[in-house]
Protein backbone atom coordinates (compact mmCIF):
# COMPACT_ATOMS: atom_id res chain seq x y z
CA UNK A 1 0.00 0.00 0.00
CA UNK A 2 2.76 2.38 1.02
CA UNK A 3 4.80 1.27 -1.96
CA UNK A 4 2.04 2.05 -4.49
CA UNK A 5 1.21 5.42 -2.89
CA UNK A 6 4.84 6.48 -2.95
CA UNK A 7 5.17 5.28 -6.52
CA UNK A 8 2.16 7.35 -7.59
CA UNK A 9 3.57 10.34 -5.70
CA UNK A 10 6.90 9.89 -7.43
CA UNK A 11 5.21 9.75 -10.85
CA UNK A 12 3.15 12.87 -10.16
CA UNK A 13 6.24 14.66 -8.91
CA UNK A 14 8.18 13.72 -12.04
CA UNK A 15 5.31 14.68 -14.35
CA UNK A 16 4.90 18.06 -12.65
CA UNK A 17 8.62 18.73 -12.91
CA UNK A 18 8.59 17.88 -16.60
CA UNK A 19 5.50 20.01 -17.28
CA UNK A 20 6.70 23.09 -15.36
CA UNK A 21 10.24 22.70 -16.71
CA UNK A 22 8.95 22.15 -20.25
CA UNK A 23 6.81 25.27 -20.09
CA UNK A 24 9.81 27.30 -18.92
CA UNK A 25 11.97 25.97 -21.77
CA UNK A 26 9.24 26.60 -24.35
CA UNK A 27 8.63 30.10 -23.01
CA UNK A 28 12.36 30.86 -23.23
CA UNK A 29 12.58 29.49 -26.77
CA UNK A 30 9.67 31.66 -28.01
CA UNK A 31 11.53 34.74 -26.72
CA UNK A 32 15.07 33.81 -27.72
CA UNK A 33 14.16 33.08 -31.34
CA UNK A 34 12.97 36.72 -31.77
CA UNK A 35 14.84 40.00 -31.21
CA UNK A 36 14.99 40.76 -27.49
CA UNK A 37 13.41 44.16 -28.17
CA UNK A 38 10.09 42.45 -28.97
CA UNK A 39 9.98 40.99 -25.46
CA UNK A 40 11.02 44.40 -24.09
CA UNK A 41 7.86 45.91 -25.64
CA UNK A 42 5.74 43.24 -23.89
CA UNK A 43 7.42 43.94 -20.52
CA UNK A 44 7.03 47.68 -20.95
CA UNK A 45 3.28 47.28 -21.44
CA UNK A 46 2.98 46.32 -17.74
CA UNK A 47 4.34 49.76 -16.73
CA UNK A 48 6.26 48.50 -13.71
CA UNK A 49 9.88 49.08 -14.69
CA UNK A 50 11.90 52.03 -15.96
CA UNK A 51 13.27 51.63 -19.48
CA UNK A 52 16.73 50.45 -18.38
CA UNK A 53 15.05 47.82 -16.19
CA UNK A 54 12.82 46.72 -19.08
CA UNK A 55 15.85 46.26 -21.32
CA UNK A 56 17.85 44.42 -18.66
CA UNK A 57 14.97 42.02 -17.95
CA UNK A 58 14.25 41.47 -21.65
CA UNK A 59 17.87 40.47 -22.25
CA UNK A 60 18.30 38.19 -19.23
CA UNK A 61 14.93 36.68 -18.30
CA UNK A 62 14.64 34.27 -21.27
CA UNK A 63 18.06 32.79 -20.40
CA UNK A 64 17.04 32.46 -16.76
CA UNK A 65 13.84 30.73 -17.86
CA UNK A 66 15.83 28.36 -20.05
CA UNK A 67 18.24 27.50 -17.23
CA UNK A 68 15.42 27.00 -14.73
CA UNK A 69 13.46 24.85 -17.15
CA UNK A 70 16.45 22.61 -17.83
CA UNK A 71 17.25 22.30 -14.11
CA UNK A 72 13.64 21.30 -13.43
CA UNK A 73 13.60 18.74 -16.22
CA UNK A 74 16.95 17.21 -15.29
CA UNK A 75 16.15 17.38 -11.57
CA UNK A 76 19.29 19.17 -10.43
CA UNK A 77 19.37 21.67 -7.53
CA UNK A 78 15.72 20.97 -6.88
CA UNK A 79 15.28 23.29 -3.91
CA UNK A 80 16.82 26.25 -5.67
CA UNK A 81 15.15 25.59 -9.02
CA UNK A 82 11.64 24.95 -7.67
CA UNK A 83 11.84 27.91 -5.33
CA UNK A 84 13.08 30.22 -8.10
CA UNK A 85 10.42 28.92 -10.52
CA UNK A 86 7.71 29.50 -7.90
CA UNK A 87 8.96 33.01 -7.19
CA UNK A 88 9.04 33.86 -10.91
CA UNK A 89 5.61 32.39 -11.57
CA UNK A 90 4.19 34.19 -8.53
CA UNK A 91 5.61 37.46 -9.90
CA UNK A 92 4.17 36.85 -13.40
CA UNK A 93 0.81 35.82 -11.98
CA UNK A 94 0.68 38.86 -9.69
CA UNK A 95 1.47 41.22 -12.57
CA UNK A 96 -1.16 39.62 -14.77
CA UNK A 97 -3.81 39.82 -12.04
CA UNK A 98 -2.87 43.46 -11.43
CA UNK A 99 -3.20 44.33 -15.14
CA UNK A 100 -6.47 42.44 -15.33
CA UNK A 101 -7.91 44.21 -12.25
CA UNK A 102 -6.91 47.59 -13.73
CA UNK A 103 -8.67 46.67 -16.95
CA UNK A 104 -5.48 46.93 -19.00
CA UNK A 105 -5.92 45.02 -22.26
CA UNK A 106 -2.28 44.04 -22.74
CA UNK A 107 -0.39 41.05 -24.07
CA UNK A 108 0.71 38.65 -21.37
CA UNK A 109 4.12 38.26 -23.07
CA UNK A 110 4.22 34.64 -21.87
CA UNK A 111 5.03 32.95 -25.18
CA UNK A 112 5.82 35.82 -27.52
CA UNK A 113 3.45 38.52 -28.72
CA UNK A 114 -0.23 38.31 -29.63
CA UNK A 115 -1.70 36.64 -26.55
CA UNK A 116 -3.82 38.99 -24.46
CA UNK A 117 -4.28 38.50 -20.72
CA UNK A 118 -7.52 36.57 -20.30
CA UNK A 119 -9.20 34.22 -17.82
CA UNK A 120 -7.48 31.38 -19.71
CA UNK A 121 -3.97 32.85 -19.30
CA UNK A 122 -4.67 33.50 -15.61
CA UNK A 123 -5.91 29.93 -15.13
CA UNK A 124 -2.88 28.53 -16.96
CA UNK A 125 -0.35 30.59 -15.00
CA UNK A 126 -2.21 30.00 -11.73
CA UNK A 127 -2.10 26.24 -12.31
CA UNK A 128 1.59 26.36 -13.15
CA UNK A 129 2.23 28.38 -10.01
CA UNK A 130 0.31 25.85 -7.90
CA UNK A 131 2.31 23.01 -9.45
CA UNK A 132 5.59 24.79 -8.91
CA UNK A 133 4.79 25.62 -5.28
CA UNK A 134 3.87 21.98 -4.71
CA UNK A 135 7.26 20.93 -6.12
CA UNK A 136 9.06 23.48 -3.95
CA UNK A 137 7.28 22.33 -0.80
CA UNK A 138 8.04 18.70 -1.62
CA UNK A 139 11.70 19.45 -2.30
CA UNK A 140 12.09 21.05 1.14
CA UNK A 141 10.17 18.29 2.85
CA UNK A 142 12.00 15.43 1.24
CA UNK A 143 14.53 13.68 3.48
CA UNK A 144 15.56 10.88 1.12
CA UNK A 145 15.79 10.79 -2.65
CA UNK A 146 12.43 9.85 -4.14
CA UNK A 147 12.27 6.61 -5.97
CA UNK A 148 9.64 3.91 -6.14
CA UNK A 149 12.13 1.33 -4.86
CA UNK A 150 13.29 3.30 -1.85
CA UNK A 151 9.90 3.16 -0.23
CA UNK A 152 9.60 6.84 -0.99
CA UNK A 153 9.52 9.94 1.11
CA UNK A 154 5.75 9.66 1.44
CA UNK A 155 6.14 6.81 3.89
CA UNK A 156 8.76 8.79 5.79
CA UNK A 157 6.47 11.82 5.97
CA UNK A 158 3.55 9.70 7.06
CA UNK A 159 5.61 8.12 9.80
CA UNK A 160 6.75 11.49 11.17
CA UNK A 161 3.34 13.11 10.87
CA UNK A 162 1.85 10.08 12.61
CA UNK A 163 3.93 10.56 15.74
CA UNK A 164 3.56 14.34 15.74
CA UNK A 165 7.24 15.22 15.26
CA UNK A 166 8.40 18.19 13.26
CA UNK A 167 9.77 17.06 9.90
CA UNK A 168 11.98 20.07 9.33
CA UNK A 169 13.58 19.94 12.77
CA UNK B 1 -16.17 31.09 -71.09
CA UNK B 2 -18.01 30.82 -67.78
CA UNK B 3 -14.84 30.03 -65.82
CA UNK B 4 -12.96 33.30 -66.60
CA UNK B 5 -16.06 35.32 -65.63
CA UNK B 6 -16.36 33.38 -62.39
CA UNK B 7 -12.67 33.90 -61.65
CA UNK B 8 -12.97 37.60 -62.39
CA UNK B 9 -15.93 37.93 -60.01
CA UNK B 10 -14.12 35.93 -57.35
CA UNK B 11 -11.06 38.19 -57.60
CA UNK B 12 -13.06 41.44 -57.61
CA UNK B 13 -13.37 41.87 -53.80
CA UNK B 14 -9.60 41.48 -53.33
CA UNK B 15 -8.95 44.00 -56.12
CA UNK B 16 -11.36 46.49 -54.47
CA UNK B 17 -9.74 45.82 -51.09
CA UNK B 18 -6.24 46.32 -52.53
CA UNK B 19 -7.32 49.64 -54.04
CA UNK B 20 -8.83 50.74 -50.74
CA UNK B 21 -5.60 49.74 -49.00
CA UNK B 22 -3.56 51.84 -51.43
CA UNK B 23 -5.68 54.91 -50.65
CA UNK B 24 -4.94 54.44 -46.95
CA UNK B 25 -1.28 53.52 -47.32
CA UNK B 26 1.85 55.58 -47.08
CA UNK B 27 5.44 55.04 -48.12
CA UNK B 28 7.17 52.63 -50.40
CA UNK B 29 5.14 49.44 -51.08
CA UNK B 30 8.43 47.62 -51.68
CA UNK B 31 9.84 48.59 -48.26
CA UNK B 32 11.33 45.73 -46.19
CA UNK B 33 8.80 46.28 -43.41
CA UNK B 34 5.02 46.66 -43.62
CA UNK B 35 3.15 48.13 -40.68
CA UNK B 36 -0.58 47.49 -40.59
CA UNK B 37 -2.11 49.82 -38.05
CA UNK B 38 -5.52 48.78 -36.71
CA UNK B 39 -7.10 51.70 -34.91
CA UNK B 40 -10.35 53.23 -33.74
CA UNK B 41 -10.91 56.98 -34.12
CA UNK B 42 -12.64 57.21 -30.73
CA UNK B 43 -10.02 55.31 -28.74
CA UNK B 44 -7.76 57.55 -26.57
CA UNK B 45 -4.72 55.25 -26.92
CA UNK B 46 -5.10 55.42 -30.73
CA UNK B 47 -5.19 59.21 -30.46
CA UNK B 48 -1.99 59.19 -28.40
CA UNK B 49 -0.27 56.90 -30.90
CA UNK B 50 -1.44 58.98 -33.85
CA UNK B 51 -0.33 62.27 -32.33
CA UNK B 52 2.87 61.24 -30.53
CA UNK B 53 4.51 58.15 -32.00
CA UNK B 54 3.17 58.07 -35.55
CA UNK B 55 4.87 61.30 -36.69
CA UNK B 56 8.19 59.86 -35.45
CA UNK B 57 7.51 56.57 -37.17
CA UNK B 58 6.74 58.39 -40.42
CA UNK B 59 9.89 60.49 -40.10
CA UNK B 60 12.23 57.58 -39.26
CA UNK B 61 10.79 54.66 -41.25
CA UNK B 62 8.03 55.60 -43.72
CA UNK B 63 9.65 58.61 -45.38
CA UNK B 64 13.10 56.98 -45.75
CA UNK B 65 11.41 53.98 -47.44
CA UNK B 66 12.20 51.47 -44.68
CA UNK B 67 8.55 50.73 -43.91
CA UNK B 68 5.19 50.82 -45.64
CA UNK B 69 2.26 51.99 -43.51
CA UNK B 70 -1.26 50.66 -44.08
CA UNK B 71 -4.15 52.04 -42.03
CA UNK B 72 -6.89 49.57 -41.07
CA UNK B 73 -10.19 50.43 -39.45
CA UNK B 74 -11.08 48.64 -36.25
CA UNK B 75 -14.05 50.53 -34.76
CA UNK B 76 -14.96 49.07 -31.39
CA UNK B 77 -18.63 48.56 -30.53
CA UNK B 78 -18.13 50.26 -27.17
CA UNK B 79 -17.52 53.59 -28.96
CA UNK B 80 -20.69 55.27 -30.19
CA UNK B 81 -19.27 57.29 -33.09
CA UNK B 82 -16.30 55.13 -34.12
CA UNK B 83 -17.99 53.50 -37.09
CA UNK B 84 -19.32 56.83 -38.39
CA UNK B 85 -15.86 58.36 -38.09
CA UNK B 86 -14.33 55.35 -39.86
CA UNK B 87 -16.89 55.68 -42.68
CA UNK B 88 -15.99 59.36 -43.21
CA UNK B 89 -12.28 58.56 -43.11
CA UNK B 90 -12.63 55.75 -45.67
CA UNK B 91 -14.79 57.99 -47.86
CA UNK B 92 -12.13 60.72 -47.60
CA UNK B 93 -9.52 58.22 -48.79
CA UNK B 94 -11.45 58.03 -52.06
CA UNK B 95 -10.87 61.77 -52.59
CA UNK B 96 -7.24 61.47 -51.45
CA UNK B 97 -7.74 63.10 -48.05
CA UNK B 98 -7.46 60.20 -45.61
CA UNK B 99 -4.44 61.53 -43.75
CA UNK B 100 -5.89 65.01 -43.31
CA UNK B 101 -9.23 63.65 -42.09
CA UNK B 102 -7.57 61.15 -39.76
CA UNK B 103 -5.42 63.97 -38.31
CA UNK B 104 -8.49 66.17 -37.78
CA UNK B 105 -10.53 63.36 -36.22
CA UNK B 106 -7.79 62.40 -33.77
CA UNK B 107 -6.88 65.97 -32.88
CA UNK B 108 -10.51 66.87 -32.15
CA UNK B 109 -11.52 63.54 -30.67
CA UNK B 110 -12.61 64.97 -27.27
CA UNK B 111 -14.96 67.47 -28.93
CA UNK B 112 -16.78 65.20 -31.42
CA UNK B 113 -17.05 62.27 -29.06
CA UNK B 114 -18.83 64.66 -26.70
CA UNK B 115 -21.05 66.39 -29.28
CA UNK B 116 -21.43 63.58 -31.83
CA UNK B 117 -20.81 66.10 -34.62
CA UNK B 118 -18.30 64.00 -36.51
CA UNK B 119 -18.89 65.46 -39.96
CA UNK B 120 -18.24 69.02 -38.74
CA UNK B 121 -14.65 68.00 -38.01
CA UNK B 122 -14.31 66.05 -41.26
CA UNK B 123 -15.68 68.98 -43.27
CA UNK B 124 -13.13 71.36 -41.76
CA UNK B 125 -10.34 69.84 -43.89
CA UNK B 126 -12.34 69.32 -47.11
CA UNK B 127 -13.38 71.65 -49.91
CA UNK B 128 -17.17 72.10 -50.43
CA UNK B 129 -17.09 69.75 -53.44
CA UNK B 130 -15.16 67.12 -51.45
CA UNK B 131 -17.58 67.49 -48.54
CA UNK B 132 -20.53 66.59 -50.77
CA UNK B 133 -18.69 63.64 -52.27
CA UNK B 134 -17.51 62.33 -48.89
CA UNK B 135 -20.96 62.68 -47.34
CA UNK B 136 -22.47 60.64 -50.16
CA UNK B 137 -19.65 58.08 -50.19
CA UNK B 138 -19.85 57.53 -46.42
CA UNK B 139 -23.30 55.98 -46.94
CA UNK B 140 -22.12 53.81 -49.83
CA UNK B 141 -22.30 50.05 -49.13
CA UNK B 142 -18.78 49.63 -50.49
CA UNK B 143 -17.44 51.80 -47.65
CA UNK B 144 -19.31 49.72 -45.09
CA UNK B 145 -17.87 46.64 -46.80
CA UNK B 146 -14.38 48.11 -46.60
CA UNK B 147 -14.70 48.71 -42.85
CA UNK B 148 -16.13 45.26 -42.25
CA UNK B 149 -13.35 43.72 -44.26
CA UNK B 150 -10.73 45.55 -42.14
CA UNK B 151 -12.46 44.40 -38.94
CA UNK B 152 -12.59 40.84 -40.22
CA UNK B 153 -8.93 40.96 -41.12
CA UNK B 154 -8.14 42.25 -37.63
CA UNK B 155 -10.13 39.45 -36.04
CA UNK B 156 -8.26 36.92 -38.16
CA UNK B 157 -5.00 38.47 -36.96
CA UNK B 158 -6.29 38.16 -33.37
CA UNK B 159 -6.32 41.93 -32.83
CA UNK B 160 -7.67 42.21 -29.28
CA UNK B 161 -7.13 45.88 -28.56
CA UNK B 162 -6.64 49.19 -30.30
CA UNK B 163 -4.27 50.40 -31.44
CA UNK B 164 -2.54 47.27 -32.70
CA UNK B 165 0.33 47.30 -35.14
CA UNK B 166 0.99 44.19 -37.15
CA UNK B 167 4.58 44.47 -38.27
CA UNK B 168 5.35 42.24 -41.23
CA UNK B 169 8.91 41.29 -42.16
CA UNK B 170 9.54 38.59 -44.77
CA UNK B 171 6.07 37.12 -44.35
CA UNK B 172 6.39 36.87 -40.57
CA UNK B 173 3.90 38.88 -38.53
CA UNK B 174 4.53 40.52 -35.17
CA UNK B 175 1.42 41.92 -33.47
CA UNK B 176 2.14 44.76 -31.06
CA UNK B 177 -0.78 46.25 -29.19
CA UNK B 178 -1.51 49.13 -26.86
CA UNK B 179 0.30 52.33 -26.10
CA UNK B 180 3.95 52.12 -27.06
CA UNK B 181 7.29 53.39 -25.94
CA UNK B 182 8.74 54.71 -29.21
CA UNK B 183 12.32 54.06 -28.18
CA UNK B 184 11.60 50.35 -27.71
CA UNK B 185 9.58 50.19 -30.93
CA UNK B 186 12.48 51.80 -32.78
CA UNK B 187 14.92 49.23 -31.38
CA UNK B 188 12.61 46.44 -32.49
CA UNK B 189 12.16 47.82 -36.00
CA UNK B 190 15.93 48.30 -36.31
CA UNK B 191 16.49 44.72 -35.11
CA UNK B 192 14.04 43.47 -37.75
CA UNK B 193 15.72 45.53 -40.45
CA UNK B 194 19.14 44.09 -39.64
CA UNK B 195 17.79 40.53 -39.27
Amino acid sequence: MTFSRSRAGWAIHLLLRLVVGGVFVYSAWTKLREPWSLFAISIDAYHVLPQWGVMAVARTLPWAELALGLLLIVGLWRRVSTLAASALLALFFGLMVRASVHGEAIDCGCFGPGEAISPWTLLRDGSLLAGSVFLAVKSFWRKKPMSPRAGGSESLIEAHVGDGRNLTA
Amino acid sequence: MKLPVFLLLALLPSVVSAEADRAKSFGNPGAPLTIELFSDFQCPACRALHMQQLPLLIRDYINPGKAYLVYKEFPLNMHKFSREAAAYACASARVGKYEQVADALFQNQPSWEESGKVFEIVASVLSPAEQKKVQALAKDPSILQEINSDVQEGQQERVNQTPTMIIVRGGKKYPIGGSLNYDLLRRFLDDLLTK
